[in-house]
């Protein structure tokens, strides 16, 4: 809609009974502007005398008038423009149509295509209501028996494999040291793809069964919730007094861990925790049923609520790969309510192919709110041209998401693309593509409830000999300085609080650079000040 | 009317209902043209919205909240009266309804209408659900609901879902006009017909088709619009049967050109509502029963009772599936680039704009306040003495709860409820009540009335000189105050909506052009602030009350030469920090943590950029009923409450506590400064640069009395020599004078009970009392205001400093010495 702009001409008498005229440019459609404003500057091309005179009012009046008059009329006229283009079918009312009635069914419920819940939501709901019952031992029982078959299972192949692998070099090192007297290099060399189709037969072997096994288990356990739930609509619904606010109990006893209390905000104040800790990244993430400790519990109480865990990892670009031994966690016990961890990371890899060709077709990148719709139809256009999958990888700064129900710790797992050499520390500033992603990861939280959340505060997970003193204490400033702009900023974003941050130092510190990046902490972020409750009557 | 019908209705009068929506997510990190963040649509949505509220007329639903939620969410609640048009027509599908019903009904709609037009707002979503009918045959109440969302979504530019039913939307809006109010003509037309017709328009189509079929009518400017729909919908014999004059008006409603259309206020004027108006209006509620004494308390009052009665809008939309809790887990995006660009799962429906109404209940309430009486509801403030009486039974209960915390009155339902009406009534009467209103505020004030509260406390009566005032032309202090309104308590939603942005600029400039004499200092903001949050509707209140305050605790503050003002200020606070907290002073003295340091955004704001507004609202409560002086003492009681760390710390770690000053109680520090408040005698707190109401008594400290660079060298406040007599007349058991002046003279004359310790034997080497050799002295001291007299001034000053130094509480010093006691008519003094 454009605008147009008409004179205001004002005719008066002034104060010796001279006829005055004062002009402005007024813009229409009239919006928001206040008719005060225009007022005045009407009045000041007047002599100041005037507005004693109270010139004003009869000047507000006529200024309403002609406002109201010119304000209908431009409408009116737009309209007229319009409706006569739409009559010399100079307008594509076809689009029109098109465009409103995609928008009545994409926006509003009343004319959308009623999709009911999904099996994921509708499997969501049932458990959250399942595990806030008297069900929930059950549930815990049921999932530890089943992380044992599979638990067993694995440790059983890798025994296996590693007898065949024993064997195996038992029988080449017998063949070379026969070499040239009764064997060949050729043998040696047959020998060799015999022993490594052998190897991969029982890995194989294994691994379809532990396959089997796990999607047996999801099966069962699915089946057995749903049963669960519709049990308990029939028997009166007893719940537990569980709110969903878990609390993390850390049972792995990290080497080193400080707590704080802070307030962020300069006149009202968000409280905030702060834990400084130093441990290996994979023990947050370590197979959750392993011992018979209360983490079972809290994970599944928090799963589908509010109040999610999430850990940044880092991770090199090459392709969606996640740390192994995550990876290797993860795989120790079946994946109930999401697709186990190598497909999710398959279908991630997947994606950023496709985003990767997108990209170069040169398709205008997907706003976060409307993803959906374009991260399907990208998904198709990837697999008509598969040749275009040079260099599919994610940049420096990008993270990408996995869902975890069978982790020690995290509910997910941020993965954060950062290229850093292990071997050589450099110097990053705040607007480094890590940091804007630690930033993104920040604001997905906040969007997605994830309210505690675990950042690597050296932005590395191992030390190395590079890494002196006083880069650790560099680094450590930054994150820290950066954390606490996010989350002053995030007070803004509208979503949910982060309620407990965790700082996460390589496990390999020392004892004497931890006490001194704790002690940092304190004076970076503001420390609560105690409360001491004193009796007034006194 | 039916009996039947009437306890039908009775039950649905005056209800209150909620809607919901999720404002349009932000793509990605976009900043404005300042380079800030942008604000959360919801947030805008939240400020445009509050003008809404103002509303208040017989044909429009009043609105009374609006509920920012997490993630976006958007919650309206505003008033809901009988049913929709739509049910209503389907309460009476076997009887069709009179034409001069209907029409009586759309002259209602039409003055709504013509009232939203004069407040130059269009209604754009104008469809039978957002006609409510109350009543029924010949008395009908309509009011028109919902009319609000063009406006607060800035004509749909802060929301994702569009507005309006496409069944009666005019040509030229389906092909992108938006704002003409003639469209809303057209869609009242077209309402109009469907009721004369009696039918449903296009009933089978779907939307699409229907958006084809309005498109058509532009395309062929010449067919009649009513005989078409007429012709399709196979009812013309019926049209043509309807008066002549309605079918006119029908015609030119719909016509295909917006022009040709008349407009809301014409309507009204049309003969064929001529009849109409004519027509006795008969209440619907003269002859049922009696309507429930709390209706007929203003809708906002009732709403806030509501909430205070538990009531949560949001589990109740929660509790019909508005709000559905969808895990956030499964939601999550796989892949998060950079940009912010992200992958997500596919969106769920629960995020799609869902136009139910829930209604809430207010029979929860009603029967919660069913037991009060009628007075409560309607308070009497002047009546004969026998009703006195058992008034003062009932206030005997009430002080029992007013013993209770703050905090916990405010959120008592019937405390509140009292306290509202006894308010309302009060400010009613206001400016005559002012001196009752007073009393009652220094019990405490009820959130609801705030505002308008703390106008009356501080004299203002509104006179439109707000309005005159110029708040546009361009001045060298726009650039300050542009860069200081994003940095104003946004954490507050109200304050941070462009709207909030736009009226405190106004203000500020306001009152920079309405001071000639006086600058722009950084501060102003933040205290102008609370009385934008507490007026955002009512800009001329907001101003009058912040032109009255600042003279009244701010005088001369915001000169541009303001460092004698402050100066003096600050020399007052150390020197009664000496007084209430002497070892702290002496502490803070001792480290050189001088009140420049620290006090100045105190004073300078009244406390209003340290706090958090809901703090300052409860400081300023306190604040309105003080004099000048009053802010000293909170300044006090904050170093009180800081006391035992303060104490500990060095001048560092004192630096670094107060640059972001720590959580404070403020209830506590209200008490605490109200009761050192009262037990200081008013010439200690006397200062030079405040604003005098009265002109001094003789023996009063005079204006120009205390020069500067005095006041500065003295570490104890002086006291006159009126306030002495009046302790000594009235409140002995509270003074303890010592007597510095040599024995002789002592024995010549002297002040009756008072403690002779000549200042030339003491030793003032030693910080002990038990060095001056006085015995029980330390209890003849203990819990009583100790002044210092002598005839050699210097002596009391030395004097009284050793004091504060030995911890001796409220010690000050005799302005103009011994000597001027011998002024006092009738004598107080006497020899031996």
């Amino acid at each position: 809609m454009g605008t147009s702009i008409v004179q205001f001409v004002y005719n008066y008498k002034d104060y010796a009974g001279k006829d005055c005229v004062a002009k402005l440019d007024i813009s229409f459609p009239f919006e928001d502007e206040s008719i005060d404003e225009l007022v005045t500057q009407l009045l000041a091309q007047m002599d100041p005398m005037m507005r004693y005179l109270d010139e004003d009012i009869n000047l507000q009046k006529e200024l309403q008038m002609f406002i109201d008059r010119e304000h209908q009329k431009f409408y009116d006229d737009y309209s007229e423009k319009l409706i006569n283009q739409a009559a010399n079918e100079e307008l594509d009312l076809e689009a029109i149509v098109r465009n409103t009635e995609r928008l009545y069914k994409e926006e509003l419920l009343q004319f959308a295509d009623r999709i009911g819940p999904s099996d994921e939501d509708i499997f969501a709901q049932s458990f959250h209501r399942l595990v806030h019952s008297s069900s929930l031992e059950d549930i815990l029982k049921r999932e530890r028996g089943y992380a044992k078959v599979i638990a067993d299972m694995t440790d059983h192949m890798d025994s296996e494999v590693e007898t065949l692998k024993d064997s195996q070099q038992q029988e080449m090192d017998s063949q070379i040291n026969q070499l040239d007297i009764t064997t060949t290099s050729q043998d040696i060399n047959n020998l060799l793809a015999q022993q490594y189709t052998t190897h991969n037969f029982v890995r194989k072997r294994y691994e379809s069964e532990l396959e089997a096994m796990m999607g047996h288990q999801k099966n069962e356990y699915r089946d057995w919730i749903t049963s669960q739930v519709s049990q308990m609509f029939q028997v009166s619904p007893v719940s537990t007094p569980l709110g969903n606010r878990s609390s993390m109990f850390v049972s792995q006893h990290p080497s080193m861990e400080e707590s704080f209390t802070i307030h962020l905000g300069s006149q009202l104040k968000h409280m905030h925790n702060i834990r400084i800790l130093s441990a290996n990244v994979t023990d947050l993430c370590s197979p959750l049923h392993v011992d018979e400790n209360l983490n079972g519990l809290n994970m599944a109480l928090g799963l589908y609520s509010s109040s999610l865990c999430g850990v940044v990892v880092l991770t090199p670009s090459i392709q969606a790969q996640a740390n192994k031994s995550i990876i290797k966690n993860a795989n120790r016990s079946t994946e109930f309510h999401f697709d186990q961890m190598d497909v999710q990371l398959e279908k991630i890899e997947k994606l950023i192919r496709a985003l990767s060709t997108s990209d170069t077709s040169s398709t205008p990148s997907n706003g976060s709110g409307s993803g959906s719709g374009s991260g399907n139809s990208t998904e198709g256009s990837a697999t008509s041209s598969p040749i275009k999958q040079h260099v599919a990888k994610l940049k420096t700064g990008d993270f990408y998401i996995t869902k975890h129900s069978n982790l020690s710790q995290s509910h997910v797992i941020f993965h954060l693309i950062s290229d850093e050499p292990i071997n050589s520390p450099s110097e990053i500033n705040s607007r480094h593509p890590v940091i804007l992603g630690l930033r993104n990861i920040l604001k997905t939280a906040s969007r997605h409830d994830i309210t505690t959340l675990t950042i690597p505060a050296l932005l590395r997970h191992e030390m190395s000999e590079d890494m002196t003193v006083p880069w650790c204490i560099r680094r450590a400033e930054l994150v820290f300085k950066c954390a606490k702009g996010f989350m002053i900023e995030s007070a803004s974003w509208g979503g949910a609080e982060l309620s407990t941050l965790q700082l996460l130092l390589p496990h390999d510190i020392s004892e004497e650079l931890f006490t001194t990046l704790a002690g940092m902490v304190p004076n970076v972020f503001r420390v609560a000040n105690p409360k001491i409750l004193v009796d007034n009557n006194k | 009317m039916a009996a039947g019908a009437t306890s039908l209705t009775k039950s649905e009068t005056r209800r209150l209902c909620a809607i919901t929506f999720f404002a349009r997510l932000h793509p990605g990190d976009v900043c404005g043209s300042n380079g800030l963040p942008l604000t959360p649509n919801s947030i805008a949505i939240l400020g445009r919205s509050q003008r809404l509220k103002e509303l208040q007329h017989e044909h429009l639903c009043q609105y009374l909240d609006v509920v920012r939620g997490k993630h976006e969410r958007t919650i309206v609640v505003s008033e809901y009266v009988g049913c929709t048009l739509e049910d209503y027509v389907k309460r009476h599908s076997q009887t069709p309804i009179k034409q001069t019903h209907i029409l009586r009904i759309f002259h209602q709609v039409a003055s709504g209408l013509a009232v939203l037009h004069a407040q130059r707002l269009v209604v754009h979503n104008l469809e039978p659900r957002h006609i409510l009918v109350e009543g029924s045959k010949d008395a009908v109440q309509v009011k028109l609901f919902n009319y609000g969302m063009h406006h607060m979504t800035k004509g749909g530019a802060y929301v994702p879902f569009p507005i309006g039913n496409v069944r009666y939307m005019s040509p030229e809006r389906l092909l992108g006009v938006n704002g003409n109010i003639k469209s809303d003509v057209w869609a009242w037309a077209m309402l109009l017909l469907e009721q004369l017709l009696q039918t449903e328009l296009w009933p089978k189509l779907k939307l699409s088709n229907i958006a084809w079929k309005v498109l058509a009518f532009a395309r062929n400017t010449k067919v009649s619009v009513v005989e078409k729909i007429a012709r399709e919908h196979q009812r013309l014999e019926l049209y043509q049967q309807l008066p002549l004059e309605v079918r006119e008006l029908l015609e030119r409603c719909l016509s295909v050109l917006p022009a040709q259309r008349p407009l809301p206020a014409e309507l009204l004027q049309h003969p064929c509502f001529a009849q109409l108006s004519q027509a006795p209006a008969v209440r619907p509620d003269a002859s049922a029963e009696p309507v429930p004494l709390l209706l007929r308390c203003p809708l906002t009052q009732i709403y806030h009772l509501w909430q205070l009665a538990g009531g949560d809008v949001q589990a109740e939309l929660k509790k019909e599936g508005l709000i559905r809790s969808e895990a956030p887990i499964l939601a999550l995006p796989q892949i998060v680039r950079l940009s912010g660009a992200s992958v997500c799962p596919p969106r769920s429906q629960s995020y799609l704009m869902d136009d139910r109404v829930v209604l809430l209940k207010l029979q929860p309430l009603l029967q919660r306040l069913s037991r009060l009486p009628a007075s409560v509801y309607f308070p009497l403030l002047h009546m004969p003495r026998q009703q006195q009486q058992q008034q003062q039974q009932q206030q005997q209960q009430q002080e029992q709860q007013q013993q209770l915390p703050l905090l916990i009155r405010e959120r008592d339902i019937e405390y509140q409820f009292r306290r509202v009406r006894l308010f309302t009534r009060l400010l009613h009467g206001y400016p005559h009540t002012a001196e009752q209103l007073q009393r009652e505020a220094a019990i405490d004030i009820p959130p609801l009335l705030r505002g308008p509260i703390w106008a009356a406390l501080l004299g203002v009566l509104p006179n439109a000189s707000y309005a005159k005032i110029d708040k546009f032309t361009a001045t060298s202090t726009d650039r300050q105050i542009e860069v200081d309104i994003p940095r104003c308590h946004q954490y507050d939603e109200l304050l941070s909506s462009p709207d909030g942005h736009r009226k405190l600029k106004r203000l500020l400039k306001a009152w920079v052009t309405a001071h000639p004499q006086y600058v722009y200092w950084q501060g102003l903001d933040s205290l102008t602030a609370p009385f934008l949050y507490l007026n955002f509707n009512n800009e001329e209140m907001a101003f009058l009350s912040l032109f009255r305050f600042i003279p009244k605790y701010l005088q001369w503050f915001f000169l541009k030469d303001n460092s004698a003002i402050i100066k003096e200020y600050l020399c007052k606070f150390s020197q009664l920090s000496a007084f209430h907290e002497p070892l702290l002073a002496q502490h803070l003295a001792s480290i050189n943590f001088i009140p420049e340091l620290f006090a100045i955004p105190w004073f300078l704001t009244m406390f209003s950029h340290v706090f958090p507004l809901h703090k300052i609202l409860h400081l300023w409560d306190k604040l309105m009923l003080g004099d000048s002086s009053y802010p000293l003492f909170i300044g006090v009681a904050i170093l009180k409450q800081l006391k035992s760390t303060l104490l500990n710390s060095g001048f560092n770690e004192c630096i670094l506590l107060f640059s972001d000053l720590p959580d404070i109680v403020m209830e506590s520090c209200v008490i605490e400064s109200q009761k050192m408040y009262e037990c200081t005698p008013k010439s200690i707190t006397h200062r030079q640069h405040a604003l005098r109401v009265q002109t001094p008594h003789v023996l009063d400290i005079g204006a120009g009395e205390v020069e500067l660079q005095h006041l500065q060298s003295e570490l104890c406040p002086r006291i006159s020599a009126k306030d002495v007599h009046q302790l000594l007349l009235h409140a002995p058991e509270q003074l303890a004078l010592i007597d510095l002046r040599s024995v002789v003279e002592f024995g010549h004359v002297h002040v009756p009970h008072s403690i002779n310790i000549p200042f030339a034997t003491v030793q003032l080497g030693e910080q002990r009392l038990e060095a001056l050799q006085v015995p029980q002295l330390e209890v003849q001291l203990r819990q009583r205001i100790v002044v210092c007299v002598s005839n050699i001034h210097q002596h009391a000053v030395e004097f009284s400093q050793f004091l504060v130094a030995c911890g001796v509480l409220r010690t000050c010093i005799l302005h103009k010495g011994f000597n001027v006691l011998h002024s006092i008519e009738p004598n107080i003094l006497i020899s031996n």
